[in-house]
């Protein structure tokens, strides 16, 4: 017999909300709607070669600046319109997705993997080990990002492996110290030393009880991630230390348009929706996950 | 002599209290302050008192969480402090298992509770996976749970049945020693009793051991052979379950049970006065000189402030008081 | 009679979630003198706690509603009254003393303050003589010094000191009911004694009203003057205190005694009821203790039982009760 009220009077169980019907579905469109434009776009990622209309490092300074297909003097060739120096901007932000997309997901499973790794190891073993890498941390996170990635990409050139490399060098400290925050709760915890008393190694817990149960920030702050590695790739590709022209990515298709923004708006434009569109996607569809990974929250 | 399966000696635990960036030592928590008990096969001791009395502290200690400044715990007469690494994990960690208080954390929210009962079993034998399966399902049954709620998550149970999985994941090695940190105190009422029972029949079946930690004294009747009622790192008396609430000698003593007994309000107009202390339990940090109660003692005098009174033997029971010095 | 403080009369009282309408509390009827304490008792999720907030219309909003009912205290319809004029009743007429008074202290003001807080709110006095408001405050809680007192933050008391800091903040504007609930779980046992002792005595001195939510029925048997008893939603049983320990009619309430354990003698073993209460959710149509009755007959399956008065005071609602 299994009883689902929920105990008001407990404080130790999740407060339970007031959703309407109306309010369920919204909750069900958070999981698709952003699911679909992700995995679109991975999608169009893959299949680049196949879907881009036209070569998008190819120049053509005769049709320089081209308005989109439904403004005038727009074509259906060029159907988001052309930049300054005339390459499709539909064909270079779907290579660009390619690009802008595999170094944000990279940099952000490199990133989580080891923050994860170092955070629980941190929390959970304590004294000097937790010492010795919390101030290790300390460190990376003050030591100036930019500097560092200028640095590599003199030492090794500028590139893609740069680029993964440069944002992915520092970009595990925070994970690393949330996940230690989190660890260090959860150490504590009754149901911890419920498992040393069974016997169970430290490795065993660490894997078996406290990696499920960080797994929640942990995907909070991934999906925003997101946003944030196609912005920081777009900063360092506008500095010139980021993927070198002409190939394409979000970002710096932004910063190449950023001087034509009165006289051809679509060339920042289109790349900067479908960045927001990652971006909020990430946010939603990480919400939406947290909630279904939690098997408390799972029926409500 | 009786089969003393655990036997706790001058068991002290001091906590260190520091100060500045150097940590240097300023005092000490005495949390548990020269305690000895023992515990018979198939028998249940039960350590009493309020919050800070230590004897959270005790159990944390018999079940190794917790590392002892001093003192000798035996089981079956070897000492738990010189086992070597492999000995704790064959002869000692199976064999004593425990029960926590709070039903609602004492379990991974992200595991199934097959796989929660299953826990101590994979971790301590080489049990195939069938056979596993089929301990969990018997297990499951004992503790009167049906076997098609092991897939469940542990949010999906009430609190009842929640300690129910508890006490099976107590019972999977077949242990010798069951140590209930307050077992019931996080349930209903009508609860209490379902899992007092079961607890005492599990006992009688499988001749198993418990201490028991609490603080209701209801229940520490219901479930105990022998009591010992702590006071701020101290046992102040300690003895035969029903010696001791038939006839409690220690102030203390009486001053909880006076508590926790159900008074209607005409018994009150009829003389039953309860006792009702002053104060609160002074801090462990600094405990008062002499004898640790007199702060709060109603039958207070003027060497109880001075002397630390010893333990005296009064018919079962151990007691450390002052009033009974002349007996 | 005159002397009735409160009354409450058919409380209906919902939450609306995702699962559906959980019927909190379905037709609670009760009423509360002026200057006794009536005890409100039973286990978690039968509805107590949510029956004191609707009392103050303090539900977590929007899911909680009240959706029927009278709550009329001194002849005034709580649930008509407008948001801002309720703001007005609660603190000056009505206070509460919540589950967990060792959190429901402000870390960062002085205690003073927090009890100032109330009294200036109420009774706009000017500064210094909320002072003297907050003195006979806690004066009345019977903490020593309150002269120095006032000045010192939460961390600085003992757990003891700040509980009757929580009791000083309840009683600052003298209300004249007093909703308390389960003000005594968290404490230790001769803490616990201390302070019904002295929720006694303050009701001695200004003869407030008090409704006492708890689950435990040794603080019941030491506080209230009468009690109801309450399963899944509804009160069963309602009498003196000393008719419900000494002859309960509803089979529940007698359940709930027996298996509590005694002190004074060894129990063998303790009586229990089978199961668990009904989800609130999925409630039976007739009688909601019938699938852990022992005496249930068939009529308890399909109708709801009738509250019926047995003798003075004394109300049951159950089929086999005549």
């Amino acid at each position: 017999m299994l009883s689902i009220m929920p105990n008001i009077e407990d404080k130790t169980r999740p407060k339970i909300s007031g959703l309407s019907r109306r309010a369920h579905i919204m909750r069900s469109l958070t999981c698709i709607v952003p699911l679909t434009i992700l995995s679109l776009l991975v999608l169009t990622a893959i299949f680049a070669p196949w879907l881009a209309p036209h070569d998008p490092i190819k120049v053509s300074m005769t049709e320089r600046r081209l308005p989109p297909v439904f403004m005038e003097g727009g074509s259906t060739k060029y159907i988001l319109g052309t930049d300054h120096l005339g390459r499709d901007v539909l064909s270079r932000a779907i290579y660009g997705a390619r690009i802008s997309l595999s170094v944000s997901l990279l940099v952000i499973a490199i990133t989580a993997s080891v923050g994860t790794i170092l955070g629980i190891a941190a929390g959970y073993i304590g004294g000097r080990t937790e010492a010795f890498l919390m101030r290790f941390t300390d460190i990376s996170m003050s030591f100036p990002p930019l500097v560092l990635a200028m640095l590599l990409s003199v030492i090794l050139g500028p590139g893609y492996i740069t680029v993964v490399l440069a944002l992915s060098v520092l970009g595990w400290a925070p994970y690393a110290r949330l996940i230690r925050g989190e660890a260090l709760r959860i150490r504590n915890s009754d149901f911890v030393s419920q498992a040393r008393v069974s016997g169970a190694s430290p490795m065993r817990i660490m894997i078996k009880h406290i990696f499920p149960n960080v797994i929640n920030p942990l995907i909070i702050v991934m999906t925003m991630a997101v946003g944030f590695m196609i912005l920081a790739e777009a900063g360092l590709s506008f500095l010139g230390i980021g993927i070198p022209p002409p190939d394409p990515s979000w970002g710096s298709m932004v910063a190449d348009g950023r001087g034509d923004i009165d006289r051809a708006w679509w060339i920042t434009t289109f790349p900067g929706i479908l960045i927001g569109m990652v971006v909020m996607s990430g946010n939603f569809f990480g919400d939406w996950l947290r909630d279904k990974m939690d098997p408390r929250l799972r029926q409500l | 002599m009786a089969d003393v399966i655990l036997e706790g000696r001058d068991l002290k635990k001091y906590y260190p209290v520091t100060k500045g960036l150097l940590k240097r030592i300023i005092g000490w928590v005495r949390a548990v302050d020269g305690i000895s008990f023992t515990i018979e096969r198939g028998k249940t001791l039960s350590l009493v008192g309020e919050s800070g009395a230590g004897k959270t502290t005790t159990a944390k200690a018999v079940l190794l969480l917790e590392k002892l400044t001093s003192g000798t715990i035996l089981f079956e007469g070897k000492d738990v402090y010189r086992f070597s690494k492999s000995q704790l994990k064959t002869e000692y960690r199976p064999r004593v298992q425990s029960v926590q208080q709070n039903p609602w954390s004492s379990m991974n929210p992200r595991m199934r509770v097959r796989d929660i009962i299953a826990e101590p079993l994979v971790v301590n034998t080489k049990r195939t996976k069938g056979q596993i399966r089929s301990r969990v399902l018997e297990l499951l049954d004992q503790v009167g749970l049906s076997p098609n709620q092991a897939d469940y998550y542990p949010h999906e149970f009430s609190g009842g049945q929640r300690q129910r999985i508890a006490v099976a994941r107590a019972l999977a090695l077949n242990p010798s020693l069951v140590v209930l940190d307050e077992p019931v105190s996080a349930l209903d009422v009508s609860i209490r009793a379902q899992i007092m029972n079961l607890l005492k029949d599990l006992q009688d079946q499988y001749n198993l051991s418990y201490l028991v930690i609490a603080h209701n004294l209801a229940t520490v009747r219901f479930m105990s052979h022998s009591v010992a009622i702590m006071y701020l790192g101290e046992i102040v008396e300690y003895g035969e379950a029903e010696e001791l609430f038939e006839r409690p000698l220690h102030p203390y003593t009486r001053a909880l049970i006076s508590a926790s007994m159900l008074t209607l309000p005409e018994d009150e107009d009829k003389g039953v006065e309860p006792i009702i202390l002053s104060g609160e339990m002074p801090s462990p940090l600094n405990p008062p000189p002499g004898c640790r109660f007199h702060t709060r003692c109603p039958d207070v005098q003027d060497i109880c402030s001075k002397e630390v009174p010893e333990v005296r033997v009064i018919g079962q029971q151990r007691i450390k008081c002052h009033v009974y010095a002349e007996q | 009679m005159s002397d009735i403080l409160l009354q409450v009369e058919n409380l209906c009282t919902s939450f609306f979630t995702r699962a559906g309408e959980f019927k909190a509390i379905d037709g609670v009827s009760f009423y509360v003198r002026e200057g006794e304490t009536f005890g409100l008792v039973g286990e978690s999720a039968c509805g107590k706690t949510v029956t004191g907030l609707s009392i103050l219309r303090l539900l977590p909003e929007p899911a909680g509603r009240i959706i029927g009912g009278k709550i009329i205290l001194d002849g005034t319809n709580l649930i008509e009254l407008s948001k801002k004029e309720m703001r007005a009743y609660r603190g000056k007429m009505i206070s509460m003393i919540l589950q967990d008074p060792m959190t429901s202290l402000n870390p960062v003001y002085t205690v003073g303050n927090q009890i100032g807080e109330s009294v200036r709110l109420h009774q706009g006095l000017r500064d210094d003589m909320v002072e003297d408001e907050v003195i006979s405050a806690l004066r009345l809680l019977r903490i020593p010094a309150p002269e120095i007192r006032i000045r010192d933050y939460p961390f600085q008391m003992s757990g003891g000191m700040r509980q009757r800091v929580v009791g000083s903040i309840a009683m600052s504007c003298r209300p004249r009911l007093l909703i308390a609930d389960e003000p005594t779980t968290a404490l230790d046992a001769t803490i616990q004694a201390q302070y019904i002792a002295l929720f006694k005595d303050i009701q001695k001195q200004t003869d407030v009203a008090i409704i006492f939510i708890t689950h435990d029925f040794g603080v019941i048997a030491q506080m209230c003057h009468r009690v109801a008893v309450m399963y899944a939603g509804k009160i069963v049983e309602t009498a003196a205190t000393s008719t419900i320990f000494k002859a309960p009619k509803h089979p529940y309430t007698a359940a709930l005694i027996n298996s509590v354990p005694h002190l004074d003698r060894k129990d063998d073993r303790l009586y229990s009821i089978e199961g668990q209460p009904p989800s609130l959710l999925n409630l039976p149509p007739g009688c909601r203790f019938a699938p852990r009755c022992h005496d249930v007959q068939e009529v308890c399956h399909q109708q709801q039982p009738p509250t019926v008065e047995i003798s003075d005071g004394h109300s049951v609602s159950c089929w086999g009760v005549k």
